[in-house]
């Protein structure tokens, strides 16, 4: 451990400085920490080898402002000149953290003990690029750094001059644009031989000793010295990083089992190897082949290059998932396997049927005399999970559905906490209501405008939103402003002025989130079934628990449900996901609206409830609105591969499915893939228990945990961090 | 689908929430007008192909959600457009005072030499009238960008928006590079198809 901290570091003169580079130490971005990465001189250094890599940061050097600044500038100025300031690091490149502390992450590596960096590109909007470094040690395990390039101005600046000289997209990589880590590598390059791995090009070796490149090719999890490192970087970590290794494993976790015919070890890894790189090859190459060629650069700005953004996140995607190691399942060999004797018989074993939608007498009879649930819990889901409920049946059902009502309470509790939330309701609404209008600041004036537009054209096709004030005329140039700064056509119609104070009091409620763009989806349906404000409004709020990750400002809930959708396409519709590939289309981006309002857009009216309804049981998996959005692919998967040739066009196509969609058989399609999506997890569970007890010390075939988590009932809940200061709704 | 063309060019249509973007696009695709349309979730484009001195031009028009939680997504589509058109209301102050805003994104985002528009939605409402033509005129010339007072209601303008766009980047990619750039799109657009189904029929 010593060995990584010279004692010389008293002065030290910084080389290089990317700012903005973040430590995540767990999911949630209101935990990242931001710093510095710096390359630094330790005084009386006299090779480069002896040059140190830092992450320092921000906070730890915002305790001395002159050191701040010096970062700052050297951050900035830096554009190929070497840097000349020098200041005292003494305090900031202590000791490594210790592995415990949630506070500090900083650390500082000399080149020589560094033994490869593991890069992922950045993609526009969604990921951020990272580096991760491997040390020659065993023990010291860094933190990946990530790139917020859209906050570091050294980065934009640098963007921008390449813009100009139409140098966006960096000619040895033919596919990236221009990031924070380009900047850092290149300049480690000047003091490090730097070699990219044959095996993994996301991997680069630094200084690699004789024998480094072959040990990183073949022996990734042999429990050798030093490359074992790199193993813990990889996410589903265990199953091996290189083709050659992980086709062993492959080979072993299927030859012995009745399905298995994969006993020809070479043919594995040929498979194996083929499609680790088919993901690099497939998407950029098109992409890159068009930008060596000169005429393309020439008017670099003119083409298409759209498809070049998607491609790039198309690609990230798919990076992402060859690092979960997912991929050795889904080669078409080895699915067949599966589906030959595993499908077939799930299909016969499960065959799932719309039932008759649970009428009103049906529903009564699950009640006794007190109005208390006779039956189970799980027998009522099941029962709407099949069938839905009636629309008679729909006011109760839905307050229980989504909690409002306790499923264990009497008709006389639920009348009793009926009062209570119209209690409060009215107190919320009375919050806002009596705000002088100086309290109110812009966040509320943005939010308050938001809503008034929202409302405006939420569902006003629906009669009962549709009906305006005979003595207007509705039009636009027709219209005065109530003391909120309303129109009078809302006001003109009572239920549009009762979804915008459920919204404003929403707004008010949930302060953190407040109103977002696609809310208004949400609450109409609730509040056309309940006819009633105060429980349309604790029915929303509740409903709100489970889609607050659709709205978050940083939009890490719908990037992830969108990664997950693309493992468990990959995983149950391999064929379809090369074609995806192959169009771009990886980003499964036109699930974004069906995801963000459930259907909302997609469905006729009476179907977005039956939907809703199915979902909110919970039944099969709290996330089966992904299995629905697989159904979708899975029926149209022929048609796409067929005939649909780019992003575009199937983006295009998928927009087009709106109100053409037969929810019935949707729904079929979609319980029938859960029931395969569940067995292939059981099969791949057993074939990994029965080799544990066999004691051969293979490593299991792992399932990404995302995709397990599918199976799970428990709503998943993820809450919007503190709205900082000044932030808009936005 | 396999409409000739002689360019193939991609505009994108920003601006804030409830601008009329999609009124917009809906006037100018299909010459259709609702007072209550729905909010633009995620992202959508229309096509219409028109004649321009004596080219055929098929214009992809994106459309986006103004939404700023949301813009994430639609950054991605910066750098494929050929022209952004950024959208205000008239009778709403806050919109145009954000357009600022809007032309900031794109320096940031959209590929250097992009064709810019700059238009004023809603000025059939004339009563409502707050952000005047003057006042946003001036502004479009300090950029050195065309602008229009449109209303996607009466059909006012939006033709010419759209075109005075269309001509443009036409202007631009004309003249000496003209053929290579027509070239270039269609060479891009065969090899894709190409590397795509053999079934397709172009």
């Amino acid at each position: 451990m010593n060995s990584l901290w010279p004692v010389s570091v008293s002065h030290t003169q910084l080389t290089s400085i990317n700012h903005q580079v973040y430590v995540h130490p767990t999911p949630s971005s209101k935990d990242n920490i931001p710093g510095f990465l710096a390359l630094a001189k330790p005084r009386g250094a006299t090779t480069d080898k002896e040059i140190l890599v830092a992450w320092i940061p921000e906070s730890k050097l915002q305790e001395s402002a002159a050191d701040f600044e010096s970062y700052v500038k050297v951050d900035i100025k830096e554009s190929g000149t070497p840097a000349s300031s020098s200041l005292n690091l003494a305090e900031t490149l202590v000791s490594p953290p210790p592995s415990s502390s949630f506070s500090s992450y900083a650390f500082s590596i000399p080149i020589s003990d560094i033994f490869s960096l593991q890069v992922k590109q950045p993609s526009l909007g969604w990921w951020w690029g990272s580096i991760t470094i491997h040390t020659r040690s065993k023990e010291d395990q860094l933190p990946p750094l990530y790139f917020h390039d859209a906050e570091s101005q050294s980065t934009i600046m640098e963007q921008k001059r390449r813009n100009k000289k139409f140098e966006t997209f960096d000619s040895e990589s033919g596919s990236s644009m221009f990031w924070g880590g380009d900047h850092f590598i290149q300049v480690l390059s000047k003091y490090a031989n730097l070699e990219r791995a044959e095996s993994d090009h996301s991997f680069l070796l630094v200084n690699p000793r004789e024998g480094d490149a072959e040990r990183f090719g073949t022996n990734l999890t042999g429990g050798s010295e030093e490359p074992s490192q790199l193993v813990a970087g990889i996410p589903g970590r265990g199953a091996g990083g290189d083709p050659v290794d992980r086709g062993a494993q492959v080979q072993k976790a299927f030859s012995d089992i009745r399905w298995g015919l994969l006993s020809n070890l070479a043919k594995v890894t040929q498979l194996t190897r083929k499609v680790s790189q088919g993901v690099w090859d497939s998407s950029p190459q098109p992409v890159k082949q068009l930008l060596m060629k000169p005429e393309v650069k020439k008017i670099g700005d003119d083409f298409d290059s759209a498809r070049i953004y998607l491609a790039k996140w198309a690609l990230s995607v798919a990076e992402e998932s060859q690092r979960a190691k997912l991929k050795v399942l889904f080669d078409d060999e080895l699915r067949e396997l599966v589906s030959d004797e595993g499908f077939e018989l799930i299909d016969a074993e499960n065959n799932p049927q719309r039932r008759n939608e649970v009428s009103l007498a049906e529903w009564n009879a699950f009640f006794d005399y007190n109005g208390r649930l006779i039956v189970t819990v799980n027998e009522v889901k099941e029962r709407i999970f099949h069938g839905g409920l009636a629309p008679a049946v729909r006011p109760e059902g839905w307050l229980f559905l989504l909690g409002v009502y306790p499923w264990d309470s009497t008709a006389a509790e639920r009348k009793e906490l009926v009062s209570k939330l119209r209690v409060d309701y009215n107190r919320l609404k009375k919050e806002w209501w009596v705000q002088e209008d100086k309290e109110r600041d812009d966040f509320w004036r943005d939010q308050l405008s938001r809503i008034e537009k929202d409302v405006h054209r939420t569902d006003r096709n629906i009669t009962f939103f549709a009906e305006c004030d005979a003595k207007k005329d509705g039009d636009d140039d027709n219209y005065d402003k109530d003391e909120f700064g309303f129109s009078s056509q809302i006001n003109s119609n009572i239920h549009l002025i009762q979804l915008r104070d459920m919204l404003i009091t929403y707004n008010q409620h949930n302060k953190n989130l407040g109103y977002v763009q696609g809310m208004s989806d949400l609450l109409s349906p609730l509040y056309v079934v309940l006819q009633d404000d105060t429980l349309a409004f604790w029915a929303f709020s509740a409903f709100m628990e489970r889609m607050e990750r659709n709205y978050l400002r940083d939009q890490s809930g719908m990037r992830n449900q969108l990664l997950c959708l693309d493992h468990l396409v990959q995983f149950m519709l391999p064929s379809l996901y090369k074609h995806l590939e192959k169009t771009e289309s990886t980003n499964l981006f036109f699930f974004f609206r069906m995801l963000l309002v459930w259907f909302k857009r997609e469905l006729l009216w009476d179907d977005v409830l039956r939907l809703w309804e199915v979902l909110w049981t919970d039944y099969l998996s709290s996330q089966f609105v992904l299995f629905v959005c697989l159904a979708i692919l899975d029926k149209h998967k022929d048609v796409m591969i067929d005939h649909l040739a780019g992003f575009d066009e199937i983006l295009k196509y998928m927009n087009e499915l709106s109100m053409t969609i037969d929810l019935d058989e949707l729904l079929v399609r979609a319980e029938l893939l859960f029931y395969r999506f569940r067995r292939t997890v059981e099969l791949i569970d057993r074939k990994n228990e029965d080799r544990r007890n066999s004691a051969d010390g293979s490593e299991p075939v792992s399932i990404t945990e995302d995709l397990r988590e599918l199976l799970s009932r428990k709503v998943i809940v993820v809450r919007e961090g503190e709205r900082p200061e000044g932030v808009m709704g936005g | 689908m396999n409409t000739e063309y002689d360019y193939l060019f991609k505009l994108l249509l920003i601006g804030d929430s409830g601008v009329g973007k999609s009124c917009l696009l809906l006037r100018f695709a299909d010459d259709t007008y609702t007072d209550s349309y729905i909010s633009t979730i995620g992202v959508d484009f229309k096509i219409r192909t028109l004649e321009l001195e004596g080219k055929t031009v098929k214009l992809q028009i994106w459309d986006t959600a103004g939404q700023e939680r949301f813009r994430t997504i639609t950054s991605s589509y910066y750098r494929g457009a050929h022209g952004i058109i950024v959208v205000y209301d008239v009778t709403d102050q806050d919109t145009f005072n954000n357009v600022k805003t809007w032309f900031h994104e794109i320096d940031r985002y959209a590929t250097e030499g992009v064709n810019k528009l700059l238009v004023g939605n809603k000025s059939d409402i004339t009563d409502k009238k707050v952000v005047e033509y003057t006042v946003a005129k001036e502004f479009a010339d300090s950029l050195g960008i065309p602008f229009l007072e449109t209303s996607a209601k009466n059909a006012t303008n939006v033709e010419q928006a759209f075109l005075t766009m269309a001509r443009q980047i036409k202007e631009r990619m004309g003249g000496a590079a003209e053929n290579t750039a027509a070239k270039a799109n269609v060479n891009l657009r065969g090899q894709n198809v190409s590397q795509g189904s053999s079934s397709s029929c172009c």
